[in-house]
């Protein structure tokens, strides 16, 4: 697992290198600045209209705000991590040094979760801001930010099987982004169906999964769900490369 | 230290490589030498794994590299075509990378670097970043790349492809410096280049193996006897006389003629031994009073293999020769500096 270490580590490297990490952190504080500013906005002029106990519940899952830039941005971050690799040779030099697939999949996707971490890193600071004007269920707050992990590591893993599979980045961000639409898509038929559909649709949902986080609860079958969801991309990501040496 | 049998690599009903053998043993330098798309760069990827065979085996230092690939892996360093690296880092940065996915022990990566950067004469540019390197720079941090993990064998596609003359020479006499010391084996389209640096040389052209042999005997195999085939008007008996006359010690003309009537025409066909022999036959016939109509040699499948080869390594470039031609203290310049 050292190779799988090794391959996290540059790969950090060269994107904090770049000034795209620092753009793309820029932009993220925006658009969670906005969400947390619309939130606060809320709740200090309507409080009971909040529809939530605290403003921590609604930002983590409660506003479209939450949503949206998550279907940007991890399409972003995860196209180049082998996309790029392809497109400029380096995947060559890569596969033929002693690592397995696995550990060059596993080491990207490490990378991917890492910087997905950084991402949210700062947000802690709306905690602290909030617990200075109400009461903040520290339990609530971490679960919630095991939700955003879990969420991010399934969505993380489609965008690393895309770059897996795409020839080049713009490919890869543009599958991911649909098949992330899509799966976010499914979470809005749940308020449509009925009965057995419905419960379908809201186990499989980012929404309600973000939700039930939010309000403190953890609940495993969302956590499996996800878990799931992850290994079973990232599993087919390294069978893609396995397949690539011998079809091209 | 490396055995090729049978390699094969097909696209559909393609096949890219054809049944390719050869082996390399160790302290050897061996070129892979073929003209462009003969399947050099296919067949590096195989021996590497990082492409799967359509049948064949590979051995690496004993090691079955199909069913062991990442131990086989172990056991070289390779440069890939075009030497592919991550630009944005810096060139210990790089290594450092490298070595740590090659497995070498931490405590170890330092002097690792530090080694493999002399050995490629590079040590000057450890703290650059890479995407300012010059194209010779990034080769050699290419090579040092290979070198991390002191492997016995060195795999290069195409060392030399892509520099200026300087830097083209000063690789060569880097890897003829591993002569003896390490195992290489080189892909290149260029003779000179196996020539200067081989020990041995496999050809390769459309996917299949035409030749093996230490350069030097290629050499002199290409000054070998080959068939020139000519028209005349005359008869066969004054062609047989005029040929046959001269002397063969003298002149190497007279052998293996064949000589055919077709109406006032006489086709012929006669063994030379060199080149020169063809002037020989061309005043021999004219000496005789007899007309030359048609003169040409037969191609050997080597030696126009050879002449695709060797005429590869200053394609002439047409835009250069009409400069030279508008700028007359240029071009007296330009033969001045041939002359020397």
């Amino acid at each position: 697992m050292r190779a799988g270490w090794a391959i996290c580590k540059r790969e950090l490297r060269s994107f904090f290198v770049s000034p795209v990490a620092y753009a793309l952190l820029v932009a993220w504080l925006l658009c969670c600045g906005g969400n947390y500013g619309f939130v606060a906005n809320i709740y200090s002029s309507q409080p009971a209209t909040g529809g939530s106990d605290n403003p921590l519940t609604m930002f983590f899952g409660g506003t479209l705000l939450f949503f949206l830039p998550l279907l940007v941005f991890i399409p972003i971050m995860t196209m180049r991590l082998l996309a790029q690799e392809r497109a400029e040779g380096t995947l060559e030099a890569l596969l033929t040094s002693p690592v397995s697939e696995r550990a060059v999949v596993l080491g990207k996707y490490g990378a991917a979760l890492i910087f997905w971490a950084a991402l949210w890193a700062p947000t802690l600071i709306y905690v602290w801001i909030t617990s200075r004007f109400g009461d903040v269920d520290l339990g609530v707050v971490a679960a919630s930010y095991v939700g955003v992990l879990a969420v991010g590591g399934f969505y993380l893993a489609i965008g690393v099987l895309m770059s897996a599979l795409a020839p080049n980045q713009v490919v890869a961000a543009t599958m991911t982004f649909l098949l992330l639409v899509l799966l976010f898509g499914i979470g809005i038929f749940q308020f449509m169906a009925f009965d057995l559909t419905r419960d379908v649709f809201s186990y499989v949902s980012i929404w309600t999964h973000m939700q039930d986080f939010a309000k403190g609860v953890v609940d495993t079958r969302a956590l499996v769900f996800d878990a799931t969801a992850a290994a079973l991309m990232i599993f087919l990501a390294i069978r893609t490369l396995e397949w690539r040496r011998l079809t091209s | 230290m490396l055995s090729v049998r049978s390699l094969t690599k097909r696209y559909g009903a393609t096949a890219v490589v054809d049944g390719v053998d050869f082996e390399v043993a160790e302290g050897e330098i061996v070129g892979f030498l073929g003209p462009n798309g003969a399947g050099k760069s296919t067949t590096l990827k195989m021996i590497t794994g990082f492409l799967a065979p359509t049948a064949g085996a590979v051995r690496v230092n004993g090691i079955d590299a199909l069913k062991h690939p990442r131990k086989a892996r172990r056991s070289f360093g390779y440069m890939p075509e075009g030497v592919p690296l991550h630009p944005e880092l810096r060139v210990h940065e790089y290594l450092r990378f490298r070595a740590e996915l090659k497995g070498v022990p931490s405590r170890k990566i330092g002097d690792a670097i530090e080694r493999s950067l002399d050995q490629a004469s590079v040590t000057d540019a450890e703290n650059r970043i890479i995407r300012q390197l010059s194209k010779g720079y990034r080769q050699r941090v290419g090579l040092a790349d290979a070198l991390l993990s002191d492997p016995p064998l060195l795999i290069l596609d195409e060392p030399s492809s892509g520099l200026d003359p300087n830097q083209i020479r000063y690789v060569r006499e880097l890897i003829r410096d591993f002569s003896g010391k390490k195992t290489v084996f080189l892909s290149t389209h260029i003779l000179p280049e196996v020539e200067a640096t081989c020990d041995r040389v496999v050809i390769i052209n459309k996917g299949k193996k035409v030749g093996e042999g230490d350069p030097r005997s290629l050499r002199s195999e290409r000054k070998q006897a080959f068939f020139v085939r000519f028209v005349g008007i005359g008869t066969t008996a004054a062609f047989r006389e005029a040929l046959q006359s001269a002397s063969y010690r003298e002149t190497g003309l007279g052998k293996e003629l064949e000589l055919e009537a077709d109406g006032d025409r006489v086709r012929g066909r006669l063994q030379v031994p060199d080149e020169d022999a063809i002037d020989a036959l061309f005043r021999a016939i004219a000496g005789a009073g007899l007309t030359l109509r048609e003169l040409g040699g037969e191609a050997r499948s080597l030696e126009s293999l050879f002449t695709e080869l060797t005429t590869e390594e200053a394609p002439p470039d047409p835009v250069e020769d009409e400069e030279e031609d508008d700028e007359e203290l240029d071009d007296v310049e330009t033969s001045e500096e041939d002359d020397s």
